[in-house]
């Protein structure tokens, strides 16, 4: 279906509603709206046009048009085309009403850009969310007005113990290597509901990217940091969306060489997440084997790349390491080592009783609640849900190659190891396939113009699931760039896989996700006051998020 | 100079205090058969009340602060720490931005007011730090190899 029939669908459903409908190629049709009708425009949206919510970009724009705005992002995932509700608040006292209830993943975001940009929602509860609790009221870090090194000095308070069937897990916990808090309710031995705060690694990337010390040459650099483990897919999914909005024309061989180091990325962080899952069942000799196969992975990478993780590679319009034939009969070696290494291990793994005898049938997320959640990556495609941004949204040189997309109906934990066990398999042939269709040329493109007030989106499948950016480009660097990391999408997933639960598979489970805060970092709170099941239903879940900040 | 409370092997425990995750995998890699670092007797700990030295890594975000405090206060003296990768060291990449208290030194001052010492810091530097360094950074500290950089700080104007 051509972008035009889309665009008379859109008008049909949305005319009478819609201020504004246009085509933007680098992002999507954009649908301006009234306040009171984005509600109505969302319902259309979400549930009559079935398309995936994928993020919220909340924006100060008082200086280009003296108003807040929020740009929703859905995405048609079988067209793959991007359609944006955009709504403009007042600049003085900013309220949007809350979708939350409509579109349950977009919780987070509202939550995020009341914390952040101070733009209230109406109906629905809001609360500190990303910043500290002791941050002052009424100042928003976010706004443009505000300085980036603004920094109120902090108030050290003490909470007491807790008191009741709650048990504290973190942050600083044997089963987590980050510092998240969860709080899980206990009825004995079974978990009733979870509390998340998170958002501790909160470091004002966004912010710290529109301040004077970063130019779109030297955001790669900050993007990478983002995240130490999938670090590689931010700068990537970064200099899409700039080279997206301004139009720059990236060289084959550049595409080709990032789509190479985003598999090796996959391969790196799936054994390490393999390894995480088989320590938390109190398998260790899993563990052991598959960090001694990722050693190879990480000296892989700084072969390729000079460095074993931040790689540094990545700059706006192209890369900035060549391969040569050296480093292509490493790769091919590495490989083959690997492929018979893993077959070994993913054997070993797949049939040890203390592996599929404790994921089996636990830790369940049926299809219906991770489609009403948005949820990302292995653990959409574990419940069911046959999502691939590399399949469905090509970027770089994926679509050059071809490759399955693993996906259990299940919905349990041992689904979501199976399909990060074959997504590896997936890796390596991809990286073959690469590696002999690698066209020649140069890796960098000669002209670079990033023109003001263009917006671009930029979408990469990192190993944790979809990772999208939204930039909207500013002079010298971007006026807003929002990040939005998978497991931002995957942590409000938790309250109904933990629900109902034995304590003992909470650690597995949480782990499921592949729960990456520095990218996420925000939070997940979920309501729950008597201690009544059936409030349990009706969740509310404000978070902070975090793989972006 | 011998450290003598740590003559035998050194238990360690891991403080992130809002990194990337980058220096926190190469610790664990450090853990891991390819370097092995239990062979040296360095094991990690569940508690900071069990460990000799804690590995911090991360520009201590505001919201992790009061829960740093509480953790470093749990741990015994004599308290060391080993401050891994740029962030832990100086505040990295984010050293002044509005939710980071900006590295191991703006720490121990605030460490200082609410009454806990610190007796050694040693530095790792390296964007992630590699596992290499992080083993020789916990060499110096036993005094088991040179300090290669010494504490003279030059700005340049």
């Amino acid at each position: 279906m051509s972008v035009k029939e889309i665009m008379d669908i859109i008008r049909e459903k949305l005319g009478g509603i819609a201020e504004d409908i246009r085509y933007v190629e680098s992002a999507g049709i954009i649908v301006r709206v009234k306040p009171v009708n984005l509600r109505e425009a969302s319902h259309i949206v979400h549930d009559v046009l079935d398309a995936y919510f994928r993020t919220m970009m909340a924006v100060d724009e008082r200086p280009i048009n003296n108003t807040f705005a929020a740009y929703y992002v859905y995405g048609l995932d079988d067209k793959g085309i991007n359609i944006i509700i955009e709504a403009h608040a007042d600049p003085y006292t900013p309220v949007l009403p809350s979708i939350a209830d409509i579109v349950p993943a977009a919780d987070w975001y509202e939550l995020e850009a009341w914390d952040l940009l101070g733009i209230k929602f109406k109906n629905r509860k809001l609360h500190r969310f990303v910043l500290p609790d002791d941050w002052p009221e009424g100042l928003y870090p976010l706004r443009r007005d505000v300085d980036y090194t603004v920094r109120p000095s902090p108030r050290i308070t003490y909470k007491p113990p807790l008191q009741g069937p709650r048990l504290p897990v973190g942050p600083y916990h044997p089963a987590l290597h980050e510092p998240e808090y969860f709080e899980l309710f206990v009825e004995g031995e079974r978990v009733v509901d979870v509390e998340y705060n998170g958002f501790h690694v909160h470091r004002g990337i966004e912010k710290l990217a529109e301040s004077p010390r970063f130019t779109y040459q030297k955001i790669p650099f900050l993007a990478e940091r983002i995240c130490g483990i999938c670090g590689f897919v931010h700068s990537v999914a970064y200099t899409l969306s700039v080279e997206n909005a301004a139009k720059i024309e990236v060289p084959e061989r550049a595409q080709y060489i990032r789509s190479i180091v985003l598999e090796v990325e996959r391969l790196h962080s799936h054994l390490l997440w393999l390894g995480v899952a088989c320590h938390l069942l109190g398998y260790d000799a899993g563990f052991m084997h598959s960090w001694r196969i990722r050693e190879k992975v990480m000296v892989l990478a700084e072969l390729l790349t000079g460095s074993r993780k931040t790689y540094g590679i990545n700059l706006v319009g192209g890369v900035r390491k060549d391969i040569n034939m050296d480093k292509i009969t490493a790769i091919r070696n590495t490989l083959a080592w690997l492929r018979s290494e893993f077959a070994k291990l993913a054997d070993l793994v797949t049939s040890v009783p203390q592996i599929v005898r404790r994921a089996r049938g636990t830790g369940i997320l049926p299809r219906d609640e991770a489609r009403k959640l948005s949820v990302v990556g292995p653990v959409a495609r574990a419940s069911g849900l046959d999502r691939d941004v590399r399949r469905d949204y090509p970027y770089c040189a994926y679509k050059d190659v071809s490759f399955r997309v693993p996906v259990y109906t299940e919905g349990d934990n041992l689904a979501r190891v199976m399909v990060r066990v074959e997504e590896i398999f997936e890796s390596m042939d991809i990286i073959d396939q690469l590696l002999d269709k690698l066209p020649g040329g140069p890796i960098m493109a000669e002209k670079m113009e990033v023109p003001a007030g263009l917006v671009g989106i930029g979408n990469v499948e990192a190993p944790r699931g979809e990772d999208i950016h939204i930039i909207i480009t500013g002079r010298g660097r971007p006026y807003r760039w929002r990040v939005r990391a998978p497991t931002y999408q995957n942590i409000p997933a938790l309250k109904v896989m933990l629900r109902d639960a034995p304590l003992a598979d909470a650690p597995l489970t949480i782990a499921s996700i592949d729960p990456c805060f520095s990218c996420t970092d925000r939070i997940v709170v979920i309501d729950l006051k008597t201690g009544k099941r059936e409030k349990l239903q009706t969740v509310s879940i404000p978070g902070e998020c975090g793989c972006e900040i | 100079m011998r450290v003598n409370p740590l003559k035998k092997s050194i238990w360690v425990f891991h403080l992130n205090t809002g990194s990337c995750n980058a220096c926190d995998i190469e610790i664990l890699d450090a853990l891991t058969p390819y370097f092995d670092v239990e062979r040296f007797g360095i094991k990690l700990v569940a508690s900071p009340r069990h460990a000799d030295l804690v590995l911090l890594t991360g520009p201590i975000t505001r919201k992790t602060l009061p829960k740093v405090i509480n953790a470093l206060r749990a741990v015994p003296r004599p308290r060391y720490i080993l401050a891994i990768g740029a962030c832990a060291v100086g505040g990295g990449i984010w050293y002044d931005t509005y939710s980071v208290i900006g590295g191991v030194e703006e720490l121990k001052k605030m460490l200082e007011e609410n009454g806990i010492e610190i007796d050694k810091i040693v530095y790792v530097p390296g964007c992630p730090a590699r596992p290499e360094a992080i083993i020789y950074g916990v060499a110096v500290l036993l005094g088991l190899v040179e300090q290669k950089v010494h504490g003279e700080v030059k700005i340049a104007e």
